[in-house]
C-alpha cells in the first residue's frame, strides 16, 4: 500500500507495508541509510530521528505514525557537516566507529532545541543513547560546545 | 539469474571511484560534492608503490591493509606514510588495500627485513608480531602483498609501521629521482616537503602530482638501502591529528557493510540454532511461502570448524525475501525444529562455574614453578586465599552481523566489514570452490569491532547463503538476537590466589590458579608467567575444561581477566598487610627485577600524584589503584599504564566512577595522541560496563542475554565527569592501545566498594550485588 512520507522537507511516496517500522521504511524505501539498525527493540538509540521535531527510536514505530508529520534524519541536519553539532562534533573528533553517532547526534539535537544550554543532568536524562566506544565524554563536550554555536549563530 | 552479470560487473568497473570506501555508491557525482570525502581513486593513475597513488591534482591516495572500526587506524596508518613522503596531510586520502590483490602478489622485497635491533632501538622497526606463513592469515601471511591484514591484538600501528614508513620513504625517493631526471640534475640537490620537491640551487619546484607519472616509471635502484625516520625526527606522527573518517560520520554518509546496496540484492534474514553444535531438523517453508516478498530459504550447516579456528557454531537457515523487514517477519513465522545435541540441552553457567571451581583443585598445567611455595607458606606468618569470578563476556559491537556476497561461477563478490579479510578470502574460495585470486572483498568500515569479526561464522554464514544462490547478491543480515548467537564469548574464568606473608605484610610465596575452558583465551589462561610483584617463591598453573561455548579474542582478551584477578588480589594483600595499595605495590615492583620496573613504578607514582592520592576525601568515597601492563616480563615491546580510580558509592548503593587518573607510556613515541586518548577513554567505559553490569549466562545450553534490555550497555550518565591523561616516555616500542588499557576500573571499583563498605566481592559484574550501606 503506498503512502507518503516527508522527509527532510521532500515529500516521499512509499510503496510498502504502514505496519512496516519507520526505520526500515526510511532505510530502504525512502533510501537513507544514515539512520541505523542495531537492537531492533528501542533500547540503544541508534535508529533516532525526529518526528515532528522529537526524538523517536524508529526502529519501534510504525511508519503510519509519522503521515502526515515531517521526519528529519541525520542526512537532513545539513548535508556538508557545516550545522553548529556537527561542527563541535567534528572538533571533539567525537566518534569512534561512528556507528551509533547518527542517532547519537539527533538525541542531542532534539534535546538542544527543547533546552538550548542543557545542563550535565539534562545531557545524562536525555541523551540516553548507547555508544559501544564509549565516545561519551567527547559526545558530552561536544554538545555544551554545539550549544554554544547555537546561541552564536541564533 | 536475477542480475545481469555483465552489466553488474561493467558498473562495478565504472564506478570503482566510487569504491574506495568498499561499499557500492550507485551516484559518485552526488559523492564527490561531500567535502572532505574520504575517498579517491582514478584508475587510470598510476601508482607509484603498492601503498600510494598520487594523482595530478596532488591527492595522495594511502592504501591501509587494517580495518577501520573506531580505533583511528585509517589516521594514524597514513600518517605514517605521510610522515616520510613528506606530502601535505590536507591532501591524503585513506583507501582499504585489496584483498584480492593480496591473494596474487607478493610483498617487495624492500619490506621483508624489518631493521634495526629490535624492540629498544629507537631508529629500527621495532617487533612486528608476524607469525609464521599462514594461508588462513591468522597470524599475518608474512610474504604476501600486504602481510598482516588482520585487525586485532591492538597490533596495526606496532605490525604496519616500519613498512609503511618505508613504503612512504621509498615512494619520496622516487619521486625525488624523477624530478632529478627530468632536471638533469643530482638528486642530492633536491628536497621534498608538503608535496613539492625543489632544486635550491637554481630554484626550480615542481608538485607530487606532476611529477609522479614519471616517478611511478621510475624505479629505485637500491630500495634496500632506504632508512626510516626515528621518533625524534618525525614531525607529522607524533601530532594529534583529527581522524580522517569523522566528517562522513557527522553527516550519516559513511556507508557501512549493512549500508551495501547492489543491483538485483535480496536479503537474508537468518536463524542458527541457539545451541552451538546444534542444527536445523526441519523447517516449513510452505508455511511463509506466500508472505509479501518472500522468495526462498535456504539451509545452511554448521560452519566447517577448520575455516572458524576450531570453533564450532551452528546450522540454521535463511529466509530470502525483496526487503530485510519482510524476510525477518517472514522467518519469524516460519516453523523451526532444532536439532539440539541432548547433552547441551541442560547446560546452565551455574553447573559450568561449579566444573571449573573443581578444576582448580585437579592437576593442572603448571607454567611456572619458581622457588618452593609450599615451604614459603609453611613459613608465613600469615596466609591470604582468594577466588575470583569472570562470567562470559558478549563483544556486542553496534552494527548486527551482516554481508553482502555475489558468487557467480567464478568469482566471490563480498561488501563486509571484517577484521580479518585474508581468513575470510579463504573460507570464501573453500565453501565455493572458487580460487582466493577470484574473490574479491570490498571492504566497509565496521561499526564497532571488539575482536567481533575473524572469529566466524558472519561470513561463512553469507557465503554460504549467497552459494547456493550464485548470480544473486545476498545480503545477509543477523537481528540483534541473531547476533549474541553468530559470535564467539570471552571465556568465563576462575582463578584462586594464595599468598603466605611474612611478620611485616610481605608476600613470601604465591600460588596462582585459573581455570578457564580450553581455547579460552590467553593463552589458555593468561596468567603472568612471571609475577610483576615481587614474591620469592611463585607457581602458576592453569586448569582447563571443555564447554560447547565458543570462546574467542574480546577486547581485553585473556588480559582483562587476569589483570582483574591480580590487581584485586594485590589490594587485598594490602589491606591485609595493614598498607598502603599504591606503596604495596610500589614497593613489591622496586623488590623486583622486571626489565621495565622503573617504567612500571614511574607510572604508579604518576598516577598516584594526579589523583591526590592520600588526601582525604567524604565518606562514601574512595579511591583505588591499579596498575595495567603487557609485555613487562621481557625486554622487548611493551605497554605499561596505571590508573587511580575515584569512585562514589551512596548510601543506597548506587555507585559512580567519577574520576579517573591516567598515566600512560608512550615508549618511544605515540603515532596519533588524539586516536589513543579516545582509545582510553573509551576503553575506561568499556571496562566499568563489565564491572557493573554485563555478564553472558547460559541455559538449557544457549545464551540468555541476547540485547540490549539483558545484556545492557552504560550510557552517558555512567561516563567518568573527569578523565586525566597524562603520558610519559619510555625506552621502547609499545604493543598497542586498543583493547587492554583500563583494566584496572574492574579491581578499582572492588577495592572501593570494600573501602566504603567493608565488603569484598570477588564476581563480577559487581551490579549484581548489594551495595548498600550505612
Amino acid at each position: 500500500m503506498a503512502f507518503d512520507l516527508t522527509v527532510n522537507g521532500t515529500l516521499h511516496t512509499v510503496d510498502a507495508d504502514p505496519q512496516t517500522p519507520l526505520l526500515w521504511v526510511i532505510r530502504d524505501h525512502v533510501g537513507l541509510t544514515g539512520t541505523k539498525f542495531s537492537c531492533g527493540i528501542g533500547q540503544c538509540g541508534a535508529c533516532t530521528l525526529h518526528v515532528d521535531g522529537r526524538a523517536i527510536r524508529s526502529c519501534s514505530v510504525p511508519a503510519s505514525m509519522a503521515i502526515g508529520k515531517p521526519v528529519a534524519t541525520i542526512e537532513g541536519v545539513s548535508p556538508d557537516g557545516t550545522h553548529p553539532i556537527q561542527i563541535a562534533w567534528k572538533e571533539f573528533d567525537t566518534p569512534q566507529c561512528g556507528y551509533c553517532q547518527s542517532g547519537m547526534i539527533m538525541s542531542a539535537l532534539a534535546l538542544l532545541r527543547q533546552r538550548p544550554a542543557p545542563s550535565d543532568a539534562d545531557i545524562d536524562a536525555q541523551v540516553t543513547n548507547a555508544c559501544r566506544c564509549s565516545t561519551y565524554h567527547r559526545v558530552r563536550q561536544a554538545i555544551h560546545l554545539a550549544a554554544d554555536l547555537m546561541k552564536a549563530r541564533a | 539469474m536475477d542480475v545481469n552479470r555483465r552489466e553488474f560487473l561493467a558498473t562495478v568497473a565504472a564506478a570503482q571511484g566510487a569504491f574506495v570506501l568498499g561499499f557500492w555508491m550507485p551516484q559518485k557525482a552526488d559523492a564527490q560534492t561531500v567535502p572532505g570525502a574520504v575517498w579517491y581513486e582514478d584508475p587510470a593513475t598510476p601508482e607509484i608503490n603498492a601503498w600510494i597513488v598520487i594523482a595530478p591534482d596532488d591527492i595522495v591516495t594511502i592504501r591501509i591493509a587494517q580495518t577501520e572500526l573506531g580505533q583511528g587506524v585509517w589516521t594514524s596508518n597514513a600518517m605514517m606514510v605521510c610522515e616520510e613522503l613528506q606530502c601535505d596531510w590536507t591532501k591524503v586520502r585513506p583507501q582499504y588495500a585489496s584483498a584480492n590483490r593480496d591473494a596474487r602478489e607478493k610483498a617487495p622485497a624492500w619490506t621483508l627485513n624489518v631493521m634495526g635491533r629490535g624492540a629498544t632501538d629507537p631508529t629500527g622497526g621495532g617487533e612486528p608480531g608476524f607469525g609464521n606463513r599462514d594461508r588462513r592469515g591468522v597470524s599475518g601471511i608474512p610474504d604476501s602483498l600486504y602481510r598482516r591484514m588482520r585487525t586485532n591484538a591492538a597490533s596495526s600501528v606496532k605490525d604496519g609501521r616500519y613498512y609503511l614508513q618505508l613504503a612512504g620513504a621509498e615512494a619520496r625517493e622516487r619521486l625525488l629521482l624523477a624530478a632529478a631526471q627530468l632536471w638533469n640534475v643530482p638528486v642530492a640537490g633536491l628536497t621534498a616537503k608538503n608535496s613539492v620537491i625543489t632544486h635550491a640551487s637554481s630554484g626550480r619546484t615542481t608538485t607530487y602530482g606532476q611529477i609522479a607519472r614519471r616517478a611511478a616509471e621510475t624505479p629505485h635502484p637500491h630500495p634496500e638501502s632506504i632508512t626510516i625516520k626515528p621518533p625524534d625526527q618525525w614531525t607529522l606522527m607524533g601530532t594529534e591529528q583529527k581522524n580522517l573518517d569523522v566528517p562522513l560520520k557527522v553527516t550519516g554518509k559513511t556507508m557501512y557493510a549493512i549500508d551495501v546496496r547492489v543491483p538485483g540484492m535480496k536479503w537474508a534474514a537468518v536463524k542458527a540454532c541457539p545451541v552451538y553444535g546444534g542444527d536445523v531438523r526441519r523447517y516449513d517453508f510452505e508455511a511463509i511461502r506466500a508472505l509479501p516478498g518472500v522468495r526462498s530459504a535456504v539451509q545452511f550447516p554448521i560452519p566447517d570448524p577448520a575455516l572458524c579456528r576450531g570453533r564450532v557454531f551452528s546450522g540454521g537457515v535463511a529466509v530470502i525475501a525483496d526487503t530485510w523487514y519482510q524476510a525477518r517477519k517472514a522467518l519469524d513465522r516460519m516453523p523451526i525444529e532444532w536439532d539440539i545435541p541432548p547433552e547441551l540441552a541442560g547446560v546452565t553457567t551455574a553447573g559450568m562455574h561449579q566444573e571449573l571451581v573443581a578444576a582448580l583443585d585437579r592437576p593442572g598445567n603448571v607454567r611456572v614453578n619458581q622457588g618452593d611455595v609450599e615451604a614459603g607458606f609453611a613459613h608465613a606468618a600469615r596466609i591470604v586465599e582468594a577466588t575470583y569470578s569472570t562470567p562470559y563476556l558478549a563483544r556486542a559491537r553496534m552494527e548486527p552481523g551482516n554481508a553482502t556476497v555475489l558468487v557467480t561461477s567464478d568469482r566471490v563478490d563480498i561488501w563486509i566489514g571484517d577484521q580479518s579479510p585474508q581468513e575470510t578470502r579463504f573460507s570464501a574460495a573453500k565453501i565455493t570452490g572458487i580460487p582466493e585470486e577470484n574473490v574479491h572483498l570490498h571492504m566497509c568500515h565496521l561499526g564497532g569491532g571488539f575482536g567481533r569479526n575473524g572469529n566466524g561464522p558472519q561470513a561463512e554464514q553469507a557465503i554460504m547463503i549467497a552459494n547456493a544462490n550464485r548470480g544473486v547478491p545476498i545480503h545477509m543480515l543477523w537481528t540483534r538476537e541473531e547476533d549474541f548467537v553468530g559470535t564467539t564469548y570471552r571465556a568465563m574464568g576462575v582463578a584462586r590466589l594464595k599468598a603466605g606473608l611474612d611478620a611485616d605484610g610481605w608476600p613470601i610465596a604465591l600460588d596462582v590458579r585459573t581455570s578457564m575452558q580450553e581455547g579460552g583465551f590467553g593463552p589458555d589462561a593468561s596468567f603472568d608467567i612471571i609475577s610483576r610483584y615481587h614474591v620469592p617463591s611463585y607457581r602458576y598453573s592453569f586448569h582447563t575444561t571443555k564447554f560447547h561455548v565458543p570462546v574467542g579474542t574480546r577486547r581485553g582478551v585473556g588480559q582483562a581477566a587476569h589483570e582483574f584477578y591480580r590487581e584485586s588480589f594485590i589490594d587485598e594483600l594490602a589491606r591485609a598487610a595493614g598498607k598502603d595499595p599504591y606503596l604495596y605495590r610500589r614497593e613489591l615492583l622496586v623488590r623486583g627485577n622486571l626489565p621495565y620496573k622503573s617504567d612500571m613504578i614511574k607510572a604508579l607514582d604518576l598516577a598516584a600524584e594526579m589523583s591526590g592520592w592520600g588526601t582525604p576525601l567524604p565518606k562514601g568515597k574512595a579511591r583505588a589503584i591499579g596498575l595495567e601492563e603487557r609485555g613487562a616480563e621481557g625486554n622487548g615491546m611493551a605497554t605499561i599504564s596505571a590508573m587511580v580510580h575515584t569512585v562514589s558509592l551512596s548510601p543506597e548503593g548506587k555507585l559512580r566512577l567519577e574520576r579517573v587518573d591516567v598515566a600512560h607510556d608512550t615508549g618511544f613515541g605515540l603515532v596519533n595522541p588524539l586516536s589513543v586518548k579516545k582509545q582510553i577513554e573509551g576503553q575506561i567505559t568499556w571496562f566499568y560496563n563489565d564491572a557493573m553490569h554485563q555478564a553472558t549466562t547460559i541455559r538449557d545450553g544457549h545464551v540468555v542475554e541476547n540485547n540490549f534490555n539483558t545484556f545492557p550497555l552504560s550510557r552517558i550518565n555512567e561516563d567518568p565527569p573527569e578523565i586525566n591523561i597524562r603520558f610519559f616516555a619510555t625506552g621502547h616500542w609499545l604493543i598497542g592501545m586498543g583493547h587492554d588499557r583500563a583494566t584496572s576500573v574492574q579491581s578499582a571499583i572492588g577495592d572501593a566498594i570494600f573501602q566504603i563498605t567493608g565488603n569484598r566481592f570477588r564476581d563480577l559484574p559487581y551490579g549484581r550485588h548489594d551495595l548498600s550501606w550505612r
